[in-house]
């Protein structure tokens, strides 16, 4: 089972590296080892905290875009009733490139998430693929185009004249976060820099991309952490998610502003060389 | 018209899917097991589920390609 304080550190790290381009879902299996915890990804109890921890960064995640929300939201309906995009209806544009975005990462985790979970869930594989990470993020800023991003204009107006193809690249870019050590924001932020992005405004698309699936994945999941799985954890769960709540919160304030002047480089720094430190370290038995 | 048939076809696929266990989908059914298996009662939702989102997504590409805009700019072609 899980303690009053495991539940406080799993939180705040979830907090923190989910919005983090530095996979939470890599740390979440990593952390437990490196700490000595008998805690294993793909225990029940594990699963069901999880839960708890990613419906909270949902939520946070939700409120702090929510007036950007019910603009999109407004935007999606309004298009719906008129049968059309109409041409500068930024809001409306917007919200169906999210939806485009979202639809393939969904489809792919209903399908593979619980393989994909089982098959990569050691550390030593989440501290691999970690590097890579690093390098994926590395490579993204290497391979990002050249972008004219004016200030005179929103960066939701920016983010409309992406076309449905990227949306889609960047959309099914998330999908790689299922494997533990890679980042779902991650790999969105460099999808969105390869695909013509700024690093603010893929950062912005990630974390909008991010409350829909997040959102949606904690919702279904909800039945295990009311249900036996959950027994003896729901306490440890409520404090792990007030911890991620409040985390997730600042992570993401400080990452909005943190990219509008900075880029992914030294998030892929950290993650080459803690991937590099942990293998070693579980290769020596530590 | 195609958008529509996929649509409709893929809202009964999602009906199977959220209906009939493991064991009585049809065989050519992702997920599909034998009768004796450990997973025979299980109830495959998320293949429903990502069955019902891709109709819908199909629904929503017709209802814009038969829309205003898109008639606007068959006229004009």
């Amino acid at each position: 089972m899980i303690s009053y304080f495991q539940a406080a550190i799993l939180g705040i790290v979830q907090g923190i590296a989910e919005p983090f381009p530095v996979s939470s879902l890599g740390h979440g299996v990593i952390l437990p080892r490196a700490f000595g915890w008998n805690i294993h990804q793909n225990d029940d109890f594990f699963l069901a905290f999880l839960v708890a921890t990613h419906l909270a960064t949902a939520l946070v995640l939700l409120g702090f875009f929510w007036e950007d929300w019910k603009r999109i939201v407004a935007g999606v309906v309004r298009s719906l009733r008129e049968r059309e995009i109409r041409e500068g209806d930024a809001d409306a544009r917007l919200g169906w490139l999210l939806i485009i975005g979202t639809i393939p990462v969904g489809l792919i985790g209903l399908l593979l998430e619980k393989p994909l979970r089982s098959v990569f869930a050691s550390p030593a594989s989440a501290a691999a693929f970690l590097i890579a990470n690093g390098l994926m993020l590395l490579g993204a800023e290497r391979l990002r185009r050249r972008v004219v991003a004016t200030d005179a204009v929103g960066s939701d107006e920016r983010l409309s004249h992406m076309s449905w193809r990227n949306a889609g690249f960047v959309g099914t870019a998330q999908a790689i976060g299922l494997i533990p050590g890679f980042s779902r924001s991650g790999a969105t932020m460099s999808a969105g820099l390869v695909a013509g992005l700024s690093n603010e405004d893929a950062a912005r698309f990630a974390f909008l991309l991010a409350t829909p699936i997040i959102g949606a994945a904690a919702l279904l999941k909800v039945p295990d952490l009311l249900g036996p799985a959950g027994n003896g954890v729901r306490g440890p769960a409520l404090v792990g998610a007030i911890c991620a709540a409040i985390t997730t919160y600042f992570s993401v304030k400080f990452l909005l502003r943190f990219f509008e002047t900075n880029r992914l480089t030294p998030f892929g720094i950290y993650c080459v060389t803690a991937g590099v430190l942990l293998t070693l370290a579980f290769a020596a038995g530590l | 018209m195609l958008a529509v048939l996929a649509g409709c076809v893929l809202l009964v696929i999602a009906a199977v899917y959220f209906a009939e266990p493991a064991h009585s989908l049809p065989g050519f059914f992702p997920g599909h097991v034998s009768a004796g298996s450990s997973e025979a009662a299980h109830h495959h939702v998320k293949h429903g589920i990502a069955a019902l989102a891709v109709a819908l997504a199909a629904f929503a590409y017709a209802w814009f390609a038969t829309g205003p805009a898109a008639r606007r700019s068959h006229t004009t072609a």
